[in-house]
């Protein structure tokens, strides 16, 4: 390592958010879909949710395009809008029909506690902060899927071909291409920054990633709304 | 019957269930032990300054007679941060360094995302349930405890005349909007309503619990 080279900033964020992508990494959901032991319908929790949680990502970068004031930015996340609306939804739906899950089954389907938190927060945050903000909270979602899938990849892909071709799509180069581009995105938004504005990007990105880690969480234990108790059965 | 009032009969077990919460009756009866309140004061004074950015999120698109009025909330907000820092003093509670409980920074994010992208009556709707359900909660707690409490404060500011009043004033103004919204808007002002509901259930059971985030493994959880 060259010894007077200024560290990136990314870098700083990725020491302070990777014991979190670890803990993902060694959550008995990923476990599962990293061995393939996985009940299919505790994985159909993930693939339920995801969807809410996809819908919110697409309008974060709306915020993002509309909030870029260079015009390769504007253009990548008016891209990758488009990717998120028009193609990767329409790959979960398919992807879903593999879990039993229909599309009706997924346009009638409710944020659960965790996923309302998180999408709120990453909307709240792209509505009242700047790009920059924007960019530490969303990161953490394409950095860390990439980070544990990459792993889960490296250590073998597991028999069922369900949850190979999710770890071959996260693991995949193009999605580590989009990674690789936001991290750039965040180091260009981060140079020149104030010690305090950088430690109010790395609480969001933290933030993100523990919100990360609770996505799992959500999906393995199943989550619930305050009920009326006399209709909780 | 207005949208609030017939908001309020449909969602009445949920009602009932958060006027019923454990948390509210063991400070009615004055058996609430002193730490399990002190969550609840460190946490909500969090959530009392979060909402002052809320109610200024509002004022964009309010309309001009309501610019008066959503200032005197923020005004009044201010008035019971001073009221959190008095109670916190005289019991030797500290209101610093605290960090948002999981569903305390679920709520105000949820206030802040509906705020940016709903409408003004859903927003509306919003403010009008949290207020309400603060009213009638501290109703409760009123019916019991002894005015020598030093939480007894909190019962004046939010069973008092003048928060009934203020409440009573929501409503109107809330039925109001509603009148002029089309069933598409009026369908999902009635989900923000419950949402917010369920959110002051799950805040009330947070501060009993003295639940924090979801537990992570002691090798990912963030220093203190």
């Amino acid at each position: 390592m060259d010894m007077d080279a200024t560290p990136r900033f990314t870098d700083q964020l990725y020491a302070a958010a990777r014991p979190l992508w670890d803990a993902q990494l060694a959550h008995p959901f990923v476990r599962g879909i990293a061995d393939g032991s996985l009940a299919p319908q505790t994985f159909a929790n993930w693939v339920r949710q995801d969807y809410l949680y996809l819908k919110e990502f697409a309008r974060v970068f709306a915020w993002a395009a509309a909030k870029a004031t260079r015009l390769e930015s504007m253009s990548w996340y008016a891209k990758l809008l488009d990717l998120t609306l028009n193609v990767e939804m329409g790959l979960h739906r398919s992807y879903a029909e593999r879990f039993d899950v229909t599309p009706d089954e997924l346009e009638r389907e409710r944020a659960w506690p965790t996923t309302r938190a998180y999408t709120d927060f990453l909307v709240r945050t792209a509505a009242d902060g700047d790009l920059a903000d924007l960019v530490a909270a969303l990161l953490p979602c394409a950095w860390g899927y990439a980070y544990i899938a990459e792993r889960m990849a490296a250590a073998g892909l597991p028999a069922d071909a369900r949850y190979a071709a999710w770890i071959a799509m996260y693991a995949s180069p193009e999605f580590a291409a989009a990674r690789d581009w936001l991290i750039e995105e965040m180091e260009r938004l981060a140079a020149g920054t104030s010690a305090e504005k950088r430690a109010r990007l790395t609480e969001l990105f933290v933030l993100s990633s523990r919100y990360e880690w609770a996505f799992w969480e959500m999906c393995w234990r199943g989550e619930r709304w305050p009920e009326p108790e006399n209709a909780a059965g | 019957m207005g949208f609030a009032a017939d908001q309020l009969q449909r969602l009445r077990p949920l009602w009932e269930q958060m006027l019923a919460h454990r948390f509210l009756i063991q400070t009615r009866d004055g058996t609430i032990a002193p730490a399990t309140f002190a969550t609840w004061m460190r946490q909500d004074y969090l959530f009392v300054e979060a909402a002052i950015p809320f109610l200024s999120a509002m004022l964009p698109r309010a309309p001009r007679a309501h610019w008066g009025p959503l200032t005197e909330v923020v005004a009044m907000l201010q008035k019971e941060l001073v009221l959190f820092q008095e109670r916190a003093a005289a019991v030797g509670v500290s209101l610093r360094d605290v960090e948002p409980a999981f569903v305390n920074h679920a709520y105000v994010q949820f206030l802040m995302a509906t705020a940016y992208q709903a409408s003004y009556a859903e927003v509306y709707t919003v403010l009008y349930a949290a207020e309400k359900c603060y009213h009638d909660s501290w109703t409760v707690v009123k019916q019991g405890l002894d005015t020598t409490s030093p939480w007894y404060p909190f019962v004046e500011n939010w069973a008092g005349e003048g928060f009934a009043q203020y409440v009573a004033y929501l409503e109107a103004e809330l039925d109001g909007l509603a009148a002029l919204a089309g069933p598409a808007e009026r369908a999902r002002m009635a989900t923000l309503f419950e949402l917010t509901v369920k959110y002051e259930i799950a805040f009330w059971e947070m501060a009993a619990t003295g639940e924090q985030w979801p537990a992570l493994p002691a090798s990912a959880a963030p220093a203190a």
